[in-house]
């Protein structure tokens, strides 16, 4: 007779599944395109720490000041900036976290207080509630040093603030995976978060015109923000350093009041998952029974001028581009960045005042910045491909051919939007000097054309499987990002040296006719490199299929 | 003499330690209907990657059509159809949209894969969704429509991995009819699958891979033949293949050995 399984305790089952995420860590590190990555990724988390210790130290610094100023009621202000930071950034820097799916644990036989118990513990495990902590840690130590009659009520505070915190972050986490489980909700939502994140940047400009308007309405609201859990913490903490224990207990009650209504809530939902909610997209309903195909194949083919496979391929990038909402985004942010730099920095725009950068300065250094954003994907061309990557390799082609229509396509949607943008530019600032204009042409033709070459070789080298409109697990390889960021520094490093070498000789057309020099040693360098790339192609193809059809 | 579609001379794959595929000398004659079979893990789908051009072979030979697949893989991939391991479709493509791109990837004009498209769409009933993207697609539709992919160039060989895998058993049925008329009119097919009865049914030859290493290959004829002697037409493929790879003493000393499950 077979055994009954014993009940194994919440401790034993977090130690296994903490052993489980470092397993999987150490695992994937064996392979050595997965080593190139975490050296890749370790070089980011060097400078991520960098900045959360030396905020650390910002937040301990603050937090004495106040205390030993007698400006406890300031504290809400730093628990505002954690409370934004923890519950906002899991939503953008959702990609860094471990690839790690929580819900496949209720195959095993966890009771639903085990279930709640780890995914909050998991909650602490992010790079949000990481640094949060640490924050949180260091404000304690300052006002611990500043004023140590507040540490027992600081330490409370704390405790209830990160818990509450954690539990909003899983609870608002667990109620967008159930909203974006369909794939158009999905894509539809990253096309919102993403023109989100660019509104942001009107803000200043804005503030800056209605802000004398604004300020009043602003100030209105501002009790009501007194009864948010950062300003409840700030207050229990301002009390107690005054010495109200009544008005400490009435601020940390509520603050108690919200941590259980988020726990209820959170309870909620990882009891519908733990029930067997199901989020999966069953097929589409079928429809009405439609001829699927117009006759308008038989027409004159518009890219007859390419190979078969070549056009095959610029079609299939041009058709994944119109399915892709974030790439439209992309190719949309460059007019709204020349907007927003504009309003800040350049043209005739109010906020300017007449004393912004010239155009002979901002037009190059615009286009160099739009060059940066929209070259990005391409040192991860394969990203989206999937398991359609196999057919590159069963089809009768050469490498040399998917990598010429991939970047064909590439280079065509790059023209159109450089061209808007300079419509923009002319618009908004107006047209730079002649010389200006021809050097800043040729010289995107050799940074894009210069990039081309470097970009295949990183996607054939450091693939990275993503997804359409999903965000969870969605990021780079580490290699590639550092291939990227070195290249973007030493041809933009090249391109600013030769625009200022003639500013500095006085002879305005050097820049142009330098520019075309290495614009056509560019040119020659992509071509020859196509055959080098196949081969590489050919070599990395294992791995490179492994990568994206995982 | 019969023409030879596939050959492989002392064709091995190693992945590090591991000797996937070991020196296998495999020959398929033009027509025939082939299964290649063999236990998890024995070797079935790196020989098919091999074969299709996804893996590279560590040593050893192969030709296809008679052309050396290493001196001209462009010339041998022309002739030959594949249905991978994991289908390789482009997920946010229409069906229609991946048959025509596989069409012209594989140098087909225009209109004749603008037709053949439509041809096959209807032939696996996938012509009632034009609009929906590959990704939105059930299992069994992906399935159909990669077969649909890799049938669209008319090839000579046919690699067929796992075919009839989350197909239903009316569409397995139209499939199998469309690959018993392909073998008639002379491609070769070469498929894998766990599906003994379908394998059985379906192909005229048969070969054996077990860990790595080729250990039977022929006519179904000659494989009953060569376990019991003589030709016996009650033989089942499972009884031959169980004879061949199946239960060896160690793992029914490892199944005594779980008597805690009984």
């Amino acid at each position: 007779m077979a055994d009954v399984a014993q009940p194994v305790g919440i401790l034993e089952q977090i130690r296994l599944v903490a052993g489980l995420r470092w397993r999987i860590l150490r695992n994937s590190a064996r392979k050595k395109s997965n080593r190139l990555d975490l050296i890749g990724l370790i070089v980011i988390g060097f400078f991520g720490s960098a900045v959360v210790i030396a905020l650390s130290f910002a937040f301990y610094a603050a937090a004495h000041a106040f205390l030993f100023q007698g400006r406890a009621n300031w504290m809400a202000l730093l628990f505002w900036g954690i409370f934004l930071f923890w519950q906002a950034i899991p939503i953008i820097v959702a990609g860094f976290g471990a690839n790690f799916e929580f819900r496949t644990l209720l195959r095993f036989p966890l009771n639903l207080r085990a279930f709640y118990i780890i995914g909050l513990a998991y909650g602490f495990a992010d790079f949000p509630a990481i640094s949060s902590l640490c924050w949180l840690l260091a404000m304690t130590a300052g006002a611990a040093v500043a004023r140590p009659g507040v540490l027992p009520a600081m330490v409370l505070i704390v405790a209830a603030f990160a818990l509450l915190n954690v539990t909003l972050e899983r609870l608002i986490g667990s109620w967008l995976e159930r909203l974006l489980a369909r794939r158009r909700t999905r894509e539809l939502f990253v096309g919102l978060f993403v023109l989100s994140m660019i509104s942001l940047n009107f803000i200043g400009p804005l503030m800056s015109r209605y802000g004398a308007w604004a300020r009043p309405l602003f100030q209105r609201l501002l009790p009501y923000f007194s009864w948010l859990p950062p300003s409840l913490a700030g207050r229990a903490l301002a009390a107690i350093a005054q010495l109200q224990p009544t008005a400490f207990l009435m601020s940390f009650g509520f603050l108690l009041l919200y941590l259980v209504l988020f726990s209820a809530l959170l309870w909620r939902r990882f009891a519908a998952q733990y029930r067997g909610e199901e989020l999966s997209e069953t097929a589409a309903p079928a429809r009405a029974a439609i001829r699927p195909l117009a006759a308008k194949g038989d027409g004159p083919d518009r890219l007859n001028l390419l190979s078969p496979q070549v056009a095959a391929i610029v079609r299939k990038e041009f058709r994944y581009l119109t399915r892709n909402g974030f790439a439209y985004l992309t190719l949309l942010s460059p007019q709204l960045l020349i907007i927003i730099f504009s309003m800040n920095f350049a043209g005739k725009h109010p906020t300017v005042g007449g004393r912004g950068i010239s155009p002979d300065m901002f037009f190059p250094g615009m286009m160099g910045y739009l060059i940066l954003i929209l070259m990005a994907p391409a040192y991860n061309s394969f990203a989206f491909e999937s398991r359609g990557i196999q057919t590159y390799f069963t089809a009768p082609l050469r490498f040399r051919d998917v990598l010429l229509g991939k970047n064909l396509m590439l280079i065509s949607v790059l023209s159109l939007d450089i061209m808007l943008s300079m419509a923009m530019l002319v618009w908004r600032v107006g047209l730079p000097s002649a010389h200006m204009l021809v050097a800043t042409c040729a010289a995107i033709v050799f940074t894009v054309v210069g990039q081309l070459s470097i970009a295949n070789w990183s996607s054939i080298s450091f693939p990275r499987k993503m997804e359409f409109g999903q965000m969870r697990g969605q990021r780079q390889s580490g290699m590639a990002v550092l291939v990227a960021f070195a290249t973007q520094i030493l041809l933009g490093g090249i391109s600013a040296t030769i625009l200022f070498t003639g500013k500095w000789t006085g002879s305005p057309w050097l820049p142009a006719e330098a520019f075309a020099f290495l614009a056509v040693l560019a040119v020659g360098g992509y071509n020859a490199s196509l055959d080098p790339l196949t081969r590489l192609a050919e070599r990395k193809k294992e791995s490179l299929i492994e990568a994206l059809c995982r | 003499m019969p023409e030879i579609a596939i050959r492989t001379q002392q064709l091995t794959r190693r992945f590090g330690n591991l000797t996937a595929v070991d020196a296998i000398d495999l020959q398929v004659t033009a027509g025939q209907f082939f299964g290649f079979l063999g236990p998890n893990g024995a070797g079935k789908s790196t020989t098919i990657k091999i074969l299709t051009g996804l893996l590279a072979p560590t040593s050893g030979s192969m030709e296809l059509l008679g052309v050396d697949f290493a001196a001209n893989p462009v010339e041998v991939k022309r002739q030959i159809g594949v249905v991978p391991e994991g289908m390789g479709l482009f997920e946010r493509l229409t069906g229609a949209e991946y048959l025509q791109f596989v069409g012209r990837m594989y140098g087909l004009d225009r209109a004749t894969t603008q037709r053949r498209s439509e041809e096959l769409l209807e032939f696996m009933q996938l012509a009632d969704r034009p609009k929906t993207v590959v990704a939105d697609y059930s299992h069994g539709m992906q399935k159909k429509l990669a077969l649909a992919a890799a049938v669209i160039h008319g090839p000579r060989i046919l690699f067929l991995d796992e075919p009839f895998e989350g197909v239903d058993a009316l569409a397995a049925g139209a499939l199998k009819a469309l690959l018993a008329r392909m073998t008639e009119r002379g491609t070769t097919i070469f498929l894998t699958s766990h599906v003994l009865e379908i394998v059985e049914r379906l192909c005229s030859h048969v070969a054996i891979i077990h860990k790595g290493k080729l250990v039977a290959q022929g006519s179904l004829e000659e494989l009953r033949a060569g376990i019991s002697g003589e030709e016996n037409t009650k033989t089942t493929l499972e009884q031959i293949f169980l004879s061949i790879v199946g239960q060896d003493g160690t793992q029914r000393a490892q199944l005594e050995e779980l008597s805690w499950l009984m």
